[in-house]
């Protein structure tokens, strides 16, 4: 175990203090960034960085404290400061720790960054958007390589660490032509090698393309209950909407979520699956935050509730069972049309290419403006649209799923199709 | 404590060089339903350095202060400037200088609260919530406390330190709507300055408590508003995120450079004559601002820029490597918000100025409309259309106010709807709980009056 002895010192120091109970996570990590900003390599920047996390149970009260100090003295002092917090507050009888288990571990990708070869990826990149799209400017692109070493260990023994080395990279661009301009858009993934262009990466090409024809958009004018087409850069705002309002722990703790009698029962369209792939995608993980071995898991199959995206603690406060993994590695399985025939069967719509929404109500009520995104009508992309609103119910839309693609974009911590849902207002000016 | 005899290692520049030591401090204590379920703090810092070599930059950050470490980083970022510039071959640009030397502690001078002061502090809040609230399905309690402590030094003669802190309350509630489901409030309270400074009491906050659950309360029986564009009155609070959201961001020098509108608008109207929006460095009509910046991280002397003065707009936010490009003086705009960041091109404090009318004659004046009070996030775009959540507001009828509205959302192309301002009241107020997410988060101040306008709702 890399941190195996800051881990025991600060278990150690722990209970001298005074805890009862204590968690310890160690994280070490360093970074190197390439970045472009309008268009011309900019920085080249290079960190590291240390946490020491301590979390303290004294009578089953909570505290906790974190530091960027690995030697005894500040491990002394962050023990100190979680008990002291831990006494500061009431007992919570759903504190707990995660039980005894094997020790394990997990490593993969790359131990160091070729910089040479990310600024080479990231030249060939520029010149790719310069040669096809001219009149598209690239706001800021961000290339990184992160090495994360990740240890965790508790008073009941369990003792897990994982090591990765992650590349990541994100573009956000617009288009511009005199006065014309597009929205800006951006996407990326998070992938463990540099073997694909960059214009590959989470589907970039196909949003550069767009935002080059984007320049003359109109208002959908009026308003009109329609259908959406949401493709995977938009679904995952959808996603998190749906874990945020009705799958995760504080609206089950709140008592808020409109889904919280429904385990095992039909809350959504029966072509919904919906999993957290934590063990599965790019950006794997070995072990929950706190301190389980991780476990792909289905949260909604063929529209059935199978889990809610719950904690020890939040799953301790409701009486209800753990997810068997993290939450956050969302995965939608593709389904039967193709993206051109889900457009083909759309009467009046929008094909929603980006979402900028306020943040969702605690009914999943949702309201905000489509960007980056298409009139539909009679079957076919009419145009770009601009000052165009969206609202809807999140639930609503997830139960009125009536097609998911067959294509779907892998974004390394998450994989999404295109879905088409119904009864969403459209509105323009 | 700052880091003293920072000076002592200027002689590991070779190149242009900003040199900084950081370190973040938070606490904060979370309540759900009475439990206590965050409760700690941290402590993040180390040493930066970041270069300037034929155009381009390298940066490096460590943990720690001490003087390896400084020399290492210096080293690395230098090495980092080195690998850019080796490839890029780009023309030697020198940086504007505006050196600064400065010192700005605002750490309380009263003995400092425990944790258990804090956590008490919120409970005590909480169990009044609980004590007034009549059928709540939740309430929560939230209390952030942050501290930037900086200490920088530039190889172009700028020596600063400061320690800026902000305190945050965050109280929200729900319950039942009518028709079901459940329908949340929130409010937030605090600003600059550490605990001790911002709150005392738990007392002093009960009336805004009993107000917030009189909101509630109004909310639960609210309506959707009606989709489309809408005459509306924008509280003070809908008026910062509009100067932050709809027009900052668009006159960032880099989103500029980046393909913002605002590109070809210098020294046009783009708003009623009415408006003059302003990004104050550290003071605002004779106040301190919620987020006081005396020097940027770059070292530059930050000074107020004006945005938009009488609807024309006048000026962009820059950094020095944007002032060059432009050939402006640099504003001080240059902002870092952990040790490990690089200064970006941020907002400080952006407020449009107050106007003459009287928010009460605003609202009179307004057929059928709505007022919208609070906001919740807000996004903009380099064509200056914007979106701001809204999460309090009423509807109005023949100057009058009626029901309150539930969750919703309005947008518009800021550059078009800024020229829709009939009139702003005389009076205005800061949001201090504000962050703003540009690759890092940094907290900024905005404000504004109450701004009558035509805008687009998204209701149903």
């Amino acid at each position: 175990m890399k941190h195996e002895k800051t881990i025991e010192s600060a278990l150690a120091a722990a209970q001298k203090a005074g805890a009862d109970e204590a968690v310890v996570t160690a994280r070490r990590s360093e970074k190197s960034e390439l970045n472009v900003d309008a268009g011309k390599m900019s920085l080249y920047r290079t960190t590291e960085t240390v946490q020491l996390s301590l979390v303290a149970y004294v009578k089953g009260s909570k505290g906790s404290s974190s530091t960027d100090r690995f030697d005894a003295e500040g491990i002394a002092l962050a023990a100190g400061e979680a008990v002291a917090a831990a006494r500061s507050a009431p007992s919570d009888p759903a504190n707990a720790i995660a039980p005894a288990s094997a020790p394990g571990s997990d490593a993969y990708g790359d131990e160091r960054p070729d910089s040479a070869a990310m600024y080479d990826r990231l030249t060939a990149f520029v010149a790719w958007v310069s040669d096809r799209f001219s009149k598209t400017k690239l706001e800021q692109c961000i290339l990184q390589f992160v090495r994360g070493e990740n240890s965790f260990g508790n008073s009941d023994g369990v003792r897990m660490e994982s090591r990765r080395g992650l590349y990541d990279f994100s573009a956000m661009f617009t288009t511009k032509d005199g006065a014309r301009a597009s929205s800006f858009n951006y996407s990326g993934a998070t992938l463990r090698s540099l073997e694909r262009p960059l214009e590959d990466w989470g589907g970039l090409a196909e949003l550069l393309r767009q935002s080059a024809e984007q320049l003359d958009p109109g208002s959908v004018g009026g308003k009109f209950v329609g259908d959406l087409i949401v493709t995977p850069h938009c679904l995952g705002d959808f996603v998190g909407a749906l874990d945020e309002a009705y799958l995760g722990g504080y609206s089950l703790i709140k008592g808020t979520s409109p889904w919280k009698d429904s385990l095992g029962k039909e809350v959504a369209s029966p072509l919904l699956t919906l999993e957290s792939l934590p063990r599965s995608v790019d950006t794997a993980s070995f072990f929950t935050s706190d301190g389980f071995e991780d476990r792909d898991w289905v949260a909604v199959e063929k529209g059935m509730l199978r889990n809610f995206d719950l904690d020890l603690y939040a799953a301790n406060k409701t009486g209800k069972t753990r997810s068997p993994g993290s939450a956050g590695f969302w995965s939608v399985r593709p389904g039967a049309s193709s993206l051109a025939e889900m457009i083909a069967g759309t009467k009046r719509g929008l094909l929603l290419c980006r979402f900028s929404g306020g943040n969702p109500a605690e009914n999943g009520d949702f309201s905000g403006v489509a960007k980056n995104s298409y009139y539909i009508e009679d079957g076919k992309l009419v145009r770009p649209v601009t000052e165009t609103m969206v609202s809807g119910n999140v639930g609503g839309f997830i139960a009125s799923i009536d097609a998911v693609s067959k294509e779907l974009i892998d974004f390394g911590s998450a994989r999404f199709p295109w879905v088409r849902g119904k009864g969403v207002t459209i509105s323009g000016k | 404590m700052f880091y003293e005899g920072i000076e002592r290692h200027s002689g590991l520049f070779s190149e242009y060089t900003e040199l900084r030591v950081q370190e973040n401090r938070t606490c904060r204590v979370g309540l759900l339903n009475g439990d206590v379920q965050g409760n700690g703090s941290s402590v993040k810092g180390g040493v930066s350095a970041r270069v300037h070599k034929d155009g381009v930059w390298g940066f490096a950050s460590v943990p720690g202060r001490e003087t390896e470490a400084i020399g290492r980083v210096v080293a690395s970022a230098t090495g980092n400037a080195r690998f850019l510039a080796g490839r890029e071959k780009r023309d030697l640009g020198r940086l504007p200088r505006r050196a600064a030397t400065a010192s700005h502690d605002l750490s309380t001078t009263k003995p400092r609260k425990s944790q258990k002061d804090l956590v008490d502090f919120a409970r005590a809040l909480d169990a009044y919530v609980l004590s007034k609230g009549k059928g709540l399905m939740t309430r929560s309690i939230s209390l952030a406390c942050l501290d930037m402590e900086k200490t920088l030094l530039t190889s172009d003669g700028s020596r600063s330190s400061s320690l800026v802190p902000r305190t945050i309350l965050y109280v929200a509630a729900s319950t039942e709507a009518s028709g079901g489901g459940s329908v949340e409030f929130y409010d937030v309270y605090g600003g600059r300055g550490q605990f001790e400074d911002v709150f005392g009491d738990p007392a002093a906050l009960y009336r805004d408590l009993d107000d917030l659950l009189e909101r509630l309360a109004k909310k639960a029986e609210g309506i959707y508003p009606e989709a489309g564009l809408r005459e509306a009155v924008l509280g003070p609070d809908l008026a910062g995120i509009l100067a932050h959201e709809a027009i900052g961001h668009t006159v960032e020098a880099d989103l500029v450079l980046g393909g913002s509108v605002a590109a070809d608008f210098m020294g046009r109207k783009v708003a009623s004559e009415l408006v003059t929006l302003v990004d104050f460095a550290h003071t605002a009509l004779g106040v301190t601002c919620p987020r006081p910046v005396w020097v940027d991280d770059e070292g530059t002397e930050a000074r107020d820029a004006v945005l938009i003065e009488e609807g024309v707009l006048r000026s962009y936010m820059h950094n020095k490597e944007s002032a060059a490009h432009f050939g402006v003086a640099p504003t001080g705009n240059a902002r870092a918000f952990e040790f490990s960041d690089e200064p970006l091109i941020r907002m400080r404090n952006t407020a449009i100025l107050p106007g003459k009318s009287k928010l009460a004659e605003l609202i009179a004046s307004v057929d059928e409309g709505y007022y919208f009070v609070r906001p919740s996030n807000g996004q903009a775009d380099s064509t200056s259309e914007f979106m701001f959540g809204i999460t309090e507001g009423y509807e109005i009828k023949k100057g009058r106010l009626g029901r309150a509205l539930r969750d919703t959302t309005v947008s518009g192309v800021a550059f078009d709807m800024l020229k829709t301002v009939t009139a702003l009241s005389d009076d205005m107020s800061w949001m201090c709980g504000g962050m703003c997410g540009k690759k890092q988060m940094i907290p900024v101040g905005m404000g504004g009056p109450a701004v009558r306008c035509r805008i687009t709702v998204g209701g149903r």
